[in-house]
């Protein structure tokens, strides 16, 4: 059992006419998991959501739930709730008959529903709002609404579309919680669909980074940040600095006339081009002349984002500068300036490199 | 009680699919099946009660009257008859005037309203849109009460009689001047304040701020209107055909080769020939629908209309000059429906309205009309509506959707009086199984609704579109069946857009006469066409009174739906309200 994933998607494609939404998309889910699929709009997110729904069938593929064909399997038949971008709300019922929707009569009694209704307006926070109606409600408010009308029927598999992007930002960050927890608490396996990498790594157990209707990889959240399989998931999760360099041997890349230090690695073959990236939190400031990849910089430009400040540097030797981010307390044994050279590090073990193919 | 309940994740309760034999059935729930059985049964209809009709009327034009195929003969027979072929001529005339002077007057009026601030503009809009209620043969009878032979103000047209071009104009322009109206406010009510501040802060004066803004946000509804107009005068016969005298039109030639000659090959020739300028106005309209909404912005700021007193004043003047004239025709038509006997004895009495005493069907034929106009608001909007529910909501099925679309847009294109002439020859036919139909208040019914379709349709959709889409996701992840959800949410917040569909049928069914004058029978006579044929009697008083009390009735009907509307609807949707 342990091995057999919950939810398993095979080969997947989505054409809409000539336009090819979703290409070759496998993937396995386990129970009780916390899926994000992470991309840019029109990436196919929704797209892919809907097919495991059911709401849309896909042009090839098949999708298995605990070891059953259900790819042509009619929604009635699935075990799901949804929570859409807008949230759907029916407007003219009011938030109790909203919750109750899915609650069929003939397996609960009216003071059931009522009692089941307040108990999900408890979970999500909302006591005592069943006689309002949904415009009287806050976008947050409406939004865990939807929640609780999803969760009703107590389903095993949970969807959110984008369930926090039309919120404020600090309803955002505390609704993120909210739901990550009530997820936690139910146990509830749940796919959430973002184009927020911010939301994406506070929430999610499983990341799935998608770009262009392919998925472009598969990880927790810290494999996908600290080993990015492709300059797209690097650029996309997190921010990066990229260089253009050939690989010389050896873990030698060259950029120009800058030589730098790599991690051994099969990613390029000797005379390759390859793009090494390096994340600007990673580049160090208080290094010795004769480490390893240590090169001289100029200071751009400095700006202060609160708790780091984020320079600009040029590298001697070398055309596009780079953005390097120092913590305030390493800030202050610093003492940078405008337009001041630096010394700066490139540590080997925080450099990436992505192959020429990629 | 805990919230550890919560978390009894339900064992998925999965079939799986039937094999993939049946895999193409088997991803829709009997539910979807039904309901695309139900669209289906839409599409017959609507291809039974338009299409085959007009291609029967199509393929008569071509034949003789032993139906043998003539090719174009009938066509070259028409235009070699001088008297037929004047009749060209004359509705051209008569379209071109009638167009020309209500596009302005409609668009002068409408910027009265939206764009000065004139007071009353509540009331002026309820008197300007006043002769829609009424049947278009109402101000032909009251011009002639006024310019006629024995008319009040005769004198007023010099010399000239009001039995000809004159009085068709003038009657036309009355009852095709709300349906500018309304077309015109619509696109006069969408232009954003932004760019009016802007002309201001680059100094634009008045006249050239008009020019370059309001003129071009107003264009497309201004072409719309010419069109629309003009199609609706060339192809009406009501007003011509009391007020005409020997001023032969298309539209009354259609008439009297059916009614007068049984020259049913001639009439569906004249037929074909009208459809022409309707067909034009028709792709024309869906052309420009294309380009208005292409330049709309979702965030348009209302404009407030600053204080210009000269300009006010002029426009005060100019929409007390219309009401004036509007009220006058249909105070003229309630009076003389009162006096007793014109022009003799001018004491008041009830006299006229005892259409038993009559040619034209009596009092029955009005309690006809109601029961008509009832059948058709009921059974038409429950139809329509559920149809363009089906065509918006239901997934799938897109072959039929757009079949679907397609034969509900066409009825647009096609008048009322060649519709009719459609109808006698395709449910007349002997071997029509639905032959049983002809001369019944069934076939009025159907040939109403068919007749005002797209209308009905495009104000659904409209409405329907404006929901959220995800409502039947959500009803399917939820497990309950989508008519559940037509029920209990889509038709309460599409309410309003019901209602309107309902009166809007209502009042045209109650004033429709190009249609139904030709299938009518003796035990199925309607009020608007005892108007005509009282007037055909020369009982032009009593033809007056029956004018009079369909609008009257009209009136009740819109005062219905206004009390549905803003007073039940305003309790009921108390979820409207913030
Ligand atoms: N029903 C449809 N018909 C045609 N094209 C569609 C349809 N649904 C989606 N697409 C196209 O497929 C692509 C993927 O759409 P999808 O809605 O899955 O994107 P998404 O990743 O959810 O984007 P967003 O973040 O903007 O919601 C888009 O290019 C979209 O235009
Ligand atoms: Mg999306």
């Amino acid at each position: 059992m342990s091995n057999q994933a919950y939810l398993e998607l095979q080969n997947i494609h989505q054409m809409f006419g000539s336009h090819q939404a979703l290409k070759d998309v496998s993937l396995n889910i386990q129970e009780g998991e916390f899926v994000c699929f992470l991309g840019p709009s029109g990436c196919g997110k929704t797209s892919l959501l809907r097919i495991i729904a059911g709401l849309d069938t896909p042009s090839s593929g098949e999708l298995f739930q605990a070891g059953q064909n259900i790819t042509q399997t009619p929604i009635k038949h699935r075990d799901f709730g949804i929570v859409f971008q807008s949230y759907a709300l029916f407007p003219n019922l009011s938030v109790a008959d909203n919750i109750a929707y899915g609650l069929v009569s003939k397996q609960f009694s009216q003071r059931d529903k009522q009692a089941r209704v307040s108990e999900l307006l408890a979970t999500v926070g909302l006591s005592g709002s069943e006689t309002k109606y949904p415009a009287q409600l806050s976008g947050g408010q409406q939004q865990r609404v939807a929640l609780a009308r999803a969760l009703a029927t107590s389903p095993g598999l949970l969807l959110l579309d984008e369930p926090l992007s039309a919120l404020d930002a600090r309803v955002r960050a505390h609704l993120r919680q909210e739901i990550k927890q009530l997820q936690e608490k139910l146990g509830v396996t749940t796919i959430m669909v973002t184009h927020d990498q911010e939301e994406a790594l506070t929430m999610a157990d499983k990341i799935v980074v998608m770009n262009q209707g392919v998925i472009e990889q598969i990880g927790t959240p810290q494999e996908v940040y600290t080993h990015p399989n492709t300059p797209f998931v690097a650029e996309f999760v997190g921010e990066m600095n990229f260089i253009e360099a050939k690989n010389s041997g050896d873990g030698l890349m060259q950029s120009g006339t800058l030589m730098l230090q790599c991690e051994p690695s099969s990613e390029s073959m000797f005379g390759e081009n390859v793009k090494l990236a390096i994340r600007p939190e990673d580049i160090r400031f208080n290094g010795h002349e004769d480490d390893k990849n240590s090169l001289n910089a100029q200071v751009l430009h400095l700006e202060f984002l609160g708790s780091r400040v984020r320079s600009l540097l040029q590298i001697d030797d070398h055309e596009t500068p780079l953005i390097a981010d120092i913590s305030m307390n390493e800030m202050s044994g610093l003492n940078l300036a405008q337009g001041q050279s630096v010394r700066c590090q490139l540590p080997a073990d925080r450099l990436h490199i992505f192959g020429g193919h990629a | 009680m805990n919230q550890s309940s919560l978390a009894t994740v339900d064992q998925p309760k999965i079939k799986t699919s039937q094999g993939k034999g049946s895999k193409w059935l088997s991803h829709r729930s009997l539910d979807e099946w039904s309901l695309g059985a139900v669209l289906m049964i839409g599409v017959l209809a609507l291809f039974i009660c338009v299409v085959l009709p007009i291609y029967t009327l199509l393929s008569k034009s071509i034949e003789n009257k032993a139906g043998e195929f003539v090719g174009l003969a009938n066509f070259s027979h028409f235009f070699a008859t001088p008297s037929l072929y004047n009749a060209i001529n004359n509705s051209l005339l008569i379209a071109f005037l009638s167009t020309f002077i209500v596009t302005t007057l409609s668009f002068l009026t409408a910027y009265g309203i939206s764009r000065t601030r004139i007071p009353f503009k509540g009331l002026f809009r309820t008197i300007l849109v006043l002769p829609i209620l009424a049947p278009s043969l109402l101000p032909a009878i009251s011009l002639v009460y006024l310019f006629g032979n024995q008319g009040i103000i005769k004198e007023l047209l010099m010399g000239e009689s009001i039995y000809g071009p004159i009085g068709i104009v003038i009657g036309s322009c009355f009852w095709t001047f709300p349906h500018a109206l309304m077309i015109m406010l619509t696109a006069l009510a969408n232009t954003d304040a932004r760019l009016y501040e802007s002309a201001e802060v680059l100094g634009a004066s008045p006249i050239r701020t008009f020019f370059t803004v309001t003129f071009p946000a107003a264009k497309y509804g201004i072409i719309s209107v010419a069109f629309v107009v003009f199609t609706l005068v060339i192809t009406d016969f009501g007003v011509p055909k009391v007020i005409g005298g020997q001023f032969n039109v298309l539209a009354t030639d259609i008439y009297k080769q059916v009614i007068g000659q049984q020259n049913f090959e001639m009439g569906a020739t004249v037929s074909v020939i009208l459809l022409l300028p309707a067909i034009l106005t028709f792709i024309t309209d869906r052309w420009l629908q294309r380009r208005q909404s292409a330049l709309l912005t979702s965030k348009a700021v209302p404009w407030v209309a600053p204080k210009r007193l000269w300009l006010d004043r002029t426009f005060f003047a100019l929409m007390v000059l219309v009401s004036v004239v509007i009220v006058g025709i249909i105070l003229m038509a309630v009076y003389a429906s009162l006096v007793t006997f014109w022009p003799y004895n001018l004491s008041l009495s009830f006299n006229n309205y005892n259409f038993d005493l009559m040619d034209g069907g009596g009092w029955d034929s009005y309690w006809n009309s109601i029961q008509m106009a009832t059948f058709t608001a009921l059974i038409g909007t429950g139809f329509i509506f559920f149809q363009s529910y089906l065509v918006a909501k239901l997934k799938g099925f897109q072959l039929l959707k757009w079949c679907f679309h397609l034969f509900a847009i066409l009825p647009l294109a096609v008048p009322g009086l060649v519709l009719g002439l459609a109808y006698i020859f395709f449910f007349n036919a002997p071997n029509n199984p639905l032959n049983g139909i002809y001369g019944t208040m069934t076939i009025l019914v159907v040939c109403t609704i068919s007749h005002f379709y797209t209308v009905c349709h495009l104000t659904a959709t409209t409405a329907l579109k404006q929901i959220d889409a995800e409502f039947e996701s959500v009803s399917a992840s939820l497990k309950v069946p989508q008519i559940k959800t037509f029920w209990r949410v889509t038709l309460p917040v599409c309410m309003p857009a019901v209602l309107d569909i309902a009166s809007y049928l209502f009042v045209n069914a109650m004033t429709t006469v190009s249609a139904v004058v030709f299938l009518y029978s003796y035990h199925t006579s309607l009020a608007s066409v005892a108007v005509l044929n009282m007037d055909d009697a020369g009982d032009i008083a009593p033809a007056a009174a029956m004018a009079v009390m369909i609008m009257l009735t009209c009136m009740v009907a819109r005062l219905v739906h206004w009390l549905l509307g803003n007073v039940l609807l305003k309790h009921t949707q108390s979820w409207r309200q913030k």
